[in-house]
């Protein structure tokens, strides 16, 4: 086959048209570095690429896109791995290399001496162009191949990379979480003692007003003391606000009797008019009561019956108008933390 | 980047190259597939956005079969998240390398299902939409360097004689050798490859001035 024949045949090689001998012979040629023939199929590929630009458009079904890019998985990527088992014609990227000539597996058929003679003359007669070309096609069949592992394994390492990252992130995400729960049991505890200690001091004030053979005043305080040391209590620690960062309280919830007790240390003076509102927060903000703090009073109890306590997911005080209002309007004071 | 829009002509017409042919699918740029290999979901996205009108209509053209084609783009486009690091700029533009993957793929099913006996060949080639009644929903294909490139391929090939499209369709999008068109169409064995070699000269010939503004432009 002379040049002008295999040049002649680059047309039909960029669309797909040659039987695999001729296919096999324009490679061959292509490998042996011809430019003229190159820059040939380097324009016919061009113009089989823009082909498709001639159809009448069709746009893919709407959810298509949703599926390819949930399907991203690893799992889903190594069931199309194993689904494309079968060696497909091109590989991606080596769209180019189908320039290389595939292998092709020796056919073994009986055959007689003469034809054995024949073959092993042809192959004589071959020399070095043959075993040269030869040489050059495995070359190339296995640099391709190098590339190919070469990039699974550069995917694999970005995949991994990606993998640690992400791990890293939640263990630190982690480690914040613990830090604030330990914060917050601390809050809890702090409150806590501020209770007991100001239980005490109640009690003192109680034993000296006896002293002085006035009438006891009757507290809720034992009533306190005794939900305190009630092991299923629940509290809730509630910080203060921009407002009045401060302030804090401590929500308990007396499952017995099912009433709110509601400790509160800082708060400001209600302004007049104004009044504390508690409320649960659920659904919807719901009233749990309202309360008064004076002008000196650092501290104050307040108790209330509330049968939803469970179900609310935070608590808050705002300051209200006197007698409180239906949904929160004012500015909150206390928060719950969660 | 502001481009000063240059008129082309070719063909008697004038064609006009500007901003908007950076949102084509013709001019995709290989920035965004070195992104789609950074495992950049977005940049997989809008390759995804870009191409996909173009590769879909592409499967269903050799297929025939629109599940089977979505099937396919699904195979195609996954296979482009996991492997699109083994781009290669230097072999060509990512479109060509998308189009490539896609008519390959659909070929291999073709040839594996064994049926292509039974698919309707030897039509025309499929016009576009300037040729006929517009798509009824507008696709990413409508930017205006991938129209311009649409009309100049419709008229390329309208100016093929029809037997000259015909082999070539039968080759590009059927997968046939030339023997085969040629058992195919009862013709004597070596009639269609002058068919296929003159008709893909005269395309290189009426697209040559489209390669070269784009080169400099």
């Amino acid at each position: 086959m002379t040049h002008e024949d295999l040049e002649d045949t680059i047309p039909l090689y960029a669309v797909g048209a040659l039987e695999r001998g001729e296919r096999q012979a324009i490679e061959a040629h292509l490998l042996s570095g011809c430019v003229p023939c190159h820059s040939a199929l380097k324009d016919y590929q061009s113009v089989a690429f823009v082909l498709p630009f001639g159809l009448n458009m069709t746009a893919p079904p709407h959810g298509l896109k949703a599926t390819i890019m949930a399907a991203r998985t690893s799992a889903a990527l190594q069931e199309t791995e194993a689904q494309q088992s079968e060696k497909p014609s091109l590989e991606p990227g080596e769209w180019m290399n189908h320039l290389f000539p595939p292998e092709i597996p020796s056919k073994h058929t009986p055959s007689f001496r003469w034809v054995l003679g024949l073959a092993v003359a042809i192959v004589i007669a071959g020399g070095g162009y043959t075993t040269w070309t030869a040489y050059n096609t495995q070359v190339a069949a296995d640099s391709a191949r190098l590339a190919q592992v070469q990039d699974q394994a550069a995917a694999a390492r970005s995949e991994l990379a990606t993998l640690q990252r992400q791990i890293d992130e939640r263990d630190e995400s982690l480690a914040q979480s613990r830090e604030e729960l330990e914060r917050r049991a601390m809050d809890i505890v702090e409150l806590k003692d501020q209770l007991i200690q100001r239980e005490a001091e109640l009690e003192v004030a109680i034993a000296q007003l006896t002293e002085q053979g006035k009438k006891p005043v009757r507290v809720p305080q034992d009533e306190l003391a005794a939900l305190l040391r009630t092991p299923n209590a629940k509290a809730i620690a509630l910080s203060g606000t921009e407002m009045t960062k401060q302030a804090s309280g401590m929500l308990l919830y007396d499952s017995r009797t099912q009433k709110a007790w509601l400790y509160t240390l800082n708060l400001p003076e209600c302004p007049n008019g104004m009044t504390y509102q508690l409320w649960a927060m659920s659904e919807k903000p719901v009233s749990i009561g309202t309360f008064h703090v004076g002008a000196a009073e650092t501290s104050h109890v307040f108790v209330k019956p509330f049968r939803d306590f469970m179900s609310a997911k935070t608590f808050s005080v705002s300051l209200e108008p006197d007698g409180g209002r239906p949904q929160p309007t004012g500015p909150v004071y206390l928060l719950s933390h969660s | 980047m502001w481009r000063v829009w240059v008129p082309l002509t070719t063909n008697g017409r004038t064609l006009i190259m500007n901003p908007a042919s950076q949102q084509a699918a013709s001019t995709i740029d290989p920035t965004l597939l070195t992104r789609v290999v950074k495992g950049e979901q977005q940049a997989f996205s809008r390759l995804y956005d870009l191409s996909s009108t173009l590769l879909y209509s592409l499967a269903v053209r050799i297929l025939g079969n629109r599940e089977e084609a979505a099937e396919l783009l699904q195979e195609v486009y996954l296979e482009v998240w996991r492997k699109a690091a083994r781009y290669d700029v230097s072999r060509g533009t990512p479109i060509a390398w998308l189009i490539t993957l896609t008519r390959s793929r659909a070929i291999d099913r073709l040839r594996t299902r064994g049926t292509r006996a039974l698919r309707q060949t030897g039509q025309p080639l499929d016009l576009p939409a300037a040729g006929r009644v517009a798509d009824q929903h507008p696709t990413p294909l409508d930017a205006q360097a991938d129209q311009e490139l649409r009309q100049l391929v419709y008229d390329a090939l309208a100016g093929l004689p029809p037997v000259q499209q015909q082999a070539i369709e039968l080759a590009y999008y059927d997968g046939l050798s030339h023997a085969e068109i040629a058992i195919k169409l009862n013709q004597p064995l070596g009639t269609v490859k002058p068919r296929i070699t003159l008709g893909m000269s005269k395309l290189r010939e009426s697209l040559r001035p489209y390669w070269e503004q784009r080169d400099h432009s």
